[in-house]
C-alpha cells in the first residue's frame, strides 16, 4: 500500500488544492496558519477539544461546587450523618455499610462512597488532580524529552551513547511496571533531591514518576530528527558563520523540532492521565486522602453490585477526558505535521 | 442454632435423633464401610459424604509449627491435637482448657514453674505410628528451630534460649524431660506463667512424630492426631482433609470425630465468586465473610444459613505516649471521646460490634457493661461527643498540630484509617493518613525509629487469657524493633498488675482484677488506647449443610468437625 493512500482523504484534498492567488500574486502561507486552516475542517476534533475545555473548567470549579452546593470537602466523612431526600431522613451510609446512591440534589448529587464522602465532590477534585498530574507530567516530559533529544542528537558520540543507554533502560521496562516500582517506593519514603524534599503523599510524586517514564517516548524521535537536521545546509551555514553550539541548538534546531513536541503534547497528557488512573487504582499513584479517578474506581469496584455509580462514573470521566484529548491531539498532529506518525505505544 | 438443641433436649427430639443417627450410620456403613464412631455429637443430618469449601488466600502454612493465622488454625485445629485443648462448644465454655492428648490437666508445682503431664495410652498418628512422650519435645523443637511466629510462647521454658542460640535442631531443651515408657512429660519454666496451659493448647503444640523434618512441610503436612488428616496440599490451589482412620478409636472426651468423610478446601481469590457459589450451593462454606457488596443479597436469600458471631478480638487506635501530641493524657482522652464508633462499624458493613473495652468479649475480665452502656466515653453505639473532644484539644493547646495516621491497605483498614484521620481533623488536628502495604505495616509501626504517632491496630486472641492481650500494653514488652506495644504504654500501676496476675493460675479468681486493669487502661485519665469494637465473623454455608449443627468456637471459629450434610 502506498504512503499516499495512508493519509486521510481530507489531507489529500488539501495537498491537491492550488495556493490562493491574489492580485499581488501567489500568497505564501505560514505553517501555523496552514495548520489552523486544517484544524478548522476537523469539526469533530474541535468538538472534542471543546469537550476537554469544558471538562477543565468544570474541574476548576470543584471548590465552588464543594463549598456552595455540596457544603462539604472531598475528604470529609459523613459515616453517621443523615440527609433529607424527598422529605425523608436517609442515612448517608446504611448500618450494613451500603452508601446512599445519587440524590440528584446539591448534597450527594452522585451519592456517597463507603466512607460517606460526597462522590460528586470527589469526582471534581479527583478530575482536578488527574488534570494537574496529566498536564504537569506532560510538560516535564516535553521539556526533558526535548533537552535529551537535542543534546543526544546534536553532540552524538559519548553524550549520545550515555543518554541513549539511559533512555534504553527506561524503555526496557513496561510503563506500568516502572510506574508502580517508582510510585510505590516514592509514596512510602517521599522524594529527597538535595535541598528539595517532597512528602510521599504529594501530587508531585505521581507527576514526577509519570514524567520520567514517558521521556524516552519523546526523546528518541526528537533525537532522530536532530541527527538529520544537524546535517542540513542551513545548520552547516550557521556553523560556518561561527555560531556556537548552544545558540545553534536553540535558534536553528529547536524551532524545527518544536512542532513534533507540540504534536506529542496532548497525547502525552492523555496517556499521563491514563497512567495516573492505573497507578492510583493499584495504590501507587495519588495517595489518600487526595481523591483520584483511579482510586475512586478501586474503591467502587468493591461495591459494584450495591453502588455501581461509584466505579462507573469515574470510569466514564476517564474515557471522556482521554478520548477528547486523543481525538483533538490526533487532529493537531495531522494539521501541524501531516507526514508524522506519532504514536505512544506501551 | 438453638432450635435444634432445644428439640434434641425434648423426648421427641431424642427419639428423632436416635432414628436419624441410626439411619445416617446405616447409610454410612453401607456406603463406605466407615466405623460407627460418632457417639459424641449426635443430632440430625447424615454421616459421611464430601464437601467443598473455600478460602480467599492460602493459609500461611499447613504445618502446625509455623501457622499463625485464622486461615491455618481453623482447619488444622481438627488435624493436630495438642496435649491440652478446648471443648468443641460455643461461648465461654469453649475457652476452658481440657485435656487433649494428655490424660489430665497438668500438675503445676514449684511455684507455678513446673508442669507435669502424662500422655494418654494407645494413641497413634494418622499414619499408624505410635505417639510417644518425646514427640512433645520434638514438636517444641520444631517451633523454636523453624523461627516460628509462635516461638516466643515457648521461650519461657528452661533451656529454650540456649537451644535456639546453639542452632542444632537435634540439641537438647533442658527444661523438657520425657519418658516414652510411662508417657510422662515434665516442663520447667524460667518464671511462672499463668497462661502456660493455654500455650500448651495452642496449635503450635499440636503433636507431630519425632522424625518430622525441621522444615516447612506445607506441601506435605506431617501426620497428627486428630479427627482429620491432610491428604493433599497444593499451595494456592487446594488442600484436602479426610477423616482419620484411627482417631475415633481413641475416644478422647469432648473432641468430636467429625461427620463428613472428606473436606476439600479450594483457594478462590475472588470473594464475590465464593459468595455467589455458596448462594448457589456450588460451594458448601466460605471461610471469609461474604463481601459487603453481597451481604444484602446473602441476608435476603440465605438468612437461614448465615450468621455473625462476635469474636475474641479488639480493634483499637494506638496512640504513641512517647510522641507529641499523644504524650498528653488530655489528647488521648479527646480521641476516645471523639471517635465515631458506630460510624466505623458501618465501614465494616456492620461486622463490628462497637465497644470500648480493650479485653474482648468472652475473655475473663471482660465487663459487658463497661464495653457498652457504662463506657466512660458514652454509649459506643451512639454518636461521639465531639464538643468534649474539641474542648480537651483546646485545653491541651494542640489545635492544628500535624498528625500522621498510620494504616495499611488491607480492606477495610485503609478506609478505617482515612475515617480516623478525618475524625482527628474534626477534633482540631491537621491529620493525614499514611497507608502502607499490609505486609510491612506492623513491622514499620513497631520500629521505634518510625515514631508512629497514632494509627490502626487490632488483635485476635490466641487463647482466652488476658495475658494474651496485656502484652500489647505492657511496659516490659516494649522493644526497639518488632514492638507490639505500638503506643509504648508503660504505666507502673498497669505493669505491676500484669506482673502480679502473671503468677495467678486460678484465672476465675482474679477475673475482677483483670476487669479493673482493663478499665484503668482505657478510662480517663490514662486513656492509653482507643478501642472501638470487636470484629464479628460469619458462618455462611450452602443448603446442603446442617446449619444448626455448626459450632462457632470462640478461638478457632467455625469447627469443621461439626459440619454435617443434611
Amino acid at each position: 500500500m502506498s504512503g499516499a493512500t495512508d493519509r486521510p482523504v481530507s489531507d489529500l484534498q488539501e495537498f491537491s488544492e492550488p495556493p490562493a492567488v491574489t492580485q499581488e500574486g501567489v500568497a505564501g502561507e505560514s505553517p501555523w496558519r496552514l495548520a489552523v486552516r486544517r484544524m478548522r475542517k476537523r469539526r469533530f476534533a474541535l468538538f472534542m477539544g471543546a469537550v476537554f475545555v469544558l471538562l477543565v473548567l468544570t474541574m476548576a470549579a470543584a471548590p465552588l461546587w464543594a463549598e456552595h452546593v455540596a457544603h462539604t470537602t472531598p475528604s470529609a466523612n459523613h459515616l453517621s450523618d443523615q440527609i433529607e431526600v424527598d422529605g425523608e431522613k436517609v442515612n448517608v451510609v446504611g448500618l450494613d455499610g451500603v452508601p446512599i446512591g445519587p440524590t440528584w440534589q446539591g448534597q450527594f448529587f452522585l451519592g456517597a462512597d463507603t466512607n460517606g464522602r460526597d462522590v460528586a465532590v470527589r469526582l471534581l477534585y479527583g478530575g482536578r488532580n488527574s488534570l494537574i498530574i496529566g498536564l504537569g507530567a506532560a510538560l516535564i516530559t516535553l521539556v526533558l524529552g526535548l533537552v535529551t533529544g537535542l543534546l543526544a542528537g546534536y553532540f552524538r558520540g559519548w553524550t549520545d551513547s550515555i543518554l541513549s543507554r539511559i533512555m534504553d533502560v527506561l524503555w526496557a521496562f513496561p510503563v506500568i511496571l516502572l510506574g508502580i516500582a517508582l510510585g510505590t517506593s516514592l509514596a512510602l519514603g517521599g522524594l529527597k533531591l538535595g535541598p528539595v524534599s517532597v512528602s510521599g503523599g504529594s501530587l508531585a510524586i505521581p507527576i514526577f514518576v509519570i514524567a520520567i517514564v514517558y521521556i524516552p517516548y519523546l526523546a528518541r524521535p526528537i533525537r532522530g530528527e536532530v541527527l538529520s537536521l544537524r546535517e542540513k545546509e542551513f545548520v552547516e551555514a550557521a556553523r560556518a558563520q561561527g555560531m556556537g553550539s548552544f545558540r545553534l541548538i536553540t535558534s536553528e534546531i529547536l524551532p524545527n523540532v518544536l512542532s513534533t513536541g507540540l504534536v506529542f503534547f496532548p497525547l502525552l497528557v492523555a496517556n499521563a492521565i491514563l497512567l495516573e488512573a492505573a497507578l492510583s487504582f493499584l495504590g501507587a499513584g495519588v495517595q489518600p486522602p487526595e481523591p483520584s479517578w483511579g482510586t475512586m474506581i478501586d474503591e467502587g469496584v468493591a461495591r459494584i453490585v450495591t453502588a455501581p455509580a461509584l466505579a462507573i462514573v469515574p470510569g466514564m470521566m476517564i474515557v471522556l477526558t482521554v478520548l477528547s484529548l486523543n481525538v483533538f491531539g490526533e487532529a493537531i498532529r495531522d494539521s501541524l505535521d501531516p507526514k508524522a506518525k506519532v504514536r505512544i505505544e506501551h | 442454632m438453638n432450635l435444634v438443641r432445644d428439640l434434641r433436649d425434648s423426648l421427641i427430639g431424642k427419639l428423632l435423633a436416635v432414628v436419624l443417627i441410626s439411619l445416617g450410620l446405616g447409610l454410612a456403613v453401607s456406603a463406605c464401610g466407615s466405623s460407627s464412631d460418632e457417639g459424641d455429637s449426635g443430632g440430625s443430618g447424615k454421616e459421611g459424604g464430601e464437601i467443598t469449601i473455600s478460602q480467599t488466600s492460602q493459609p500461611d502454612y499447613l504445618d502446625p509449627a509455623l501457622s499463625y493465622t485464622v486461615n491455618g488454625w481453623e482447619p488444622m485445629w481438627i488435624v493436630y491435637t495438642p496435649l491440652l485443648t478446648y471443648p468443641h462448644v460455643e461461648g465461654t465454655k469453649g475457652g476452658e482448657v481440657i485435656p487433649g492428648l494428655a490424660e489430665d490437666l497438668p500438675k503445676v508445682s514449684n511455684g507455678g514453674k513446673t508442669y507435669e503431664l502424662k500422655l494418654r495410652k494407645g494413641l497413634k498418628y494418622s499414619d499408624g505410628q505410635p505417639v510417644v512422650a518425646s514427640d512433645f519435645t520434638h514438636t517444641i523443637k520444631r517451633v523454636l528451630n523453624l523461627e516460628s511466629g509462635g516461638s516466643f510462647f515457648f521461650e519461657n521454658i528452661v533451656g529454650a534460649d540456649e537451644y535456639i542460640k546453639n542452632g542444632d535442631p537435634e540439641g537438647d531443651i533442658k527444661g523438657i524431660t520425657t519418658n516414652d515408657k510411662t508417657g510422662e512429660i515434665k516442663i520447667d519454666l524460667i518464671s511462672p506463667d499463668a497462661s502456660f496451659s493455654n500455650i500448651l493448647a495452642t496449635n503450635f503444640a499440636g503433636l507431630v512424630p519425632g522424625d518430622t523434618p525441621f522444615k516447612n512441610l506445607t506441601e506435605d503436612p506431617p501426620p497428627g492426631v486428630g479427627a482429620y488428616v491432610i491428604t493433599k496440599s497444593v499451595p494456592n490451589r487446594e488442600f484436602v482433609m479426610e477423616k482419620s482412620p484411627n482417631f475415633a478409636s481413641f475416644k478422647i472426651p469432648q473432641i468430636p470425630t467429625g461427620h463428613v468423610d472428606k473436606i476439600t478446601t479450594e483457594i478462590i481469590k475472588n470473594a464475590n465468586q465464593q459468595a455467589q457459589d455458596v448462594l448457589a450451593n456450588k460451594l458448601d462454606y466460605m471461610q471469609d465473610p461474604p463481601p459487603a457488596d453481597l451481604k444484602p443479597t446473602v441476608e435476603a436469600e440465605a438468612s437461614d444459613r448465615y450468621s455473625e458471631t462476635t469474636t475474641g478480638s479488639t480493634y483499637y487506635f494506638f496512640m504513641n505516649t512517647r510522641v507529641a501530641p499523644f504524650n498528653d493524657p488530655k489528647v488521648r482522652q479527646a480521641v476516645n471521646y471523639g471517635i465515631d464508633k458506630p460510624g466505623l462499624a458501618r465501614i465494616f458493613a456492620g461486622e463490628l460490634a462497637p465497644g470500648c473495652s480493650f479485653l474482648p468479649p468472652g475473655m475473663p475480665g471482660y465487663n459487658e457493661a463497661f464495653d457498652t452502656t457504662d463506657c466512660p466515653y458514652g454509649d459506643p453505639t451512639q454518636p461521639p461527643d465531639l464538643e468534649k473532644a474539641k474542648q480537651l484539644i483546646k485545653e491541651a493547646g494542640v489545635e492544628g498540630t500535624k498528625v500522621t495516621v498510620w494504616g495499611n491497605n488491607d480492606d477495610p483498614t485503609d478506609k478505617v484509617t482515612e475515617a480516623y484521620a478525618d475524625m482527628l481533623n474534626q477534633m482540631g488536628f491537621d491529620a493525614t493518613p499514611k497507608i502502607l502495604d499490609g505486609g510491612v505495616y506492623f513491622q514499620t509501626i513497631g520500629n521505634q525509629k518510625t515514631k508512629a504517632q497514632t494509627g490502626f491496630a487490632n488483635w485476635f486472641q490466641d487463647f482466652p487469657h488476658p495475658l494474651n492481650f496485656s502484652f500489647l500494653v505492657d511496659g516490659d514488652s516494649i522493644q526497639d524493633t518488632n514492638n507490639q506495644n505500638f503506643g509504648n504504654v508503660d504505666d507502673p500501676s498497669l505493669n505491676k498488675t500484669i506482673n502480679e496476675l502473671t503468677l495467678e493460675t486460678d484465672l476465675p479468681s482474679v477475673a475482677d482484677r483483670w476487669e479493673a486493669w482493663d478499665q484503668e487502661l482505657v478510662s480517663p485519665p490514662n486513656s492509653y488506647v482507643a478501642p472501638y469494637g470487636h470484629r464479628k465473623l460469619a458462618t455462611f454455608v450452602s443448603d446442603r449443610i446442617d446449619f444448626d449443627a455448626i459450632v462457632f468456637h470462640p478461638l478457632y471459629n467455625n469447627d469443621y468437625s461439626t459440619f454435617k450434610l443434611k
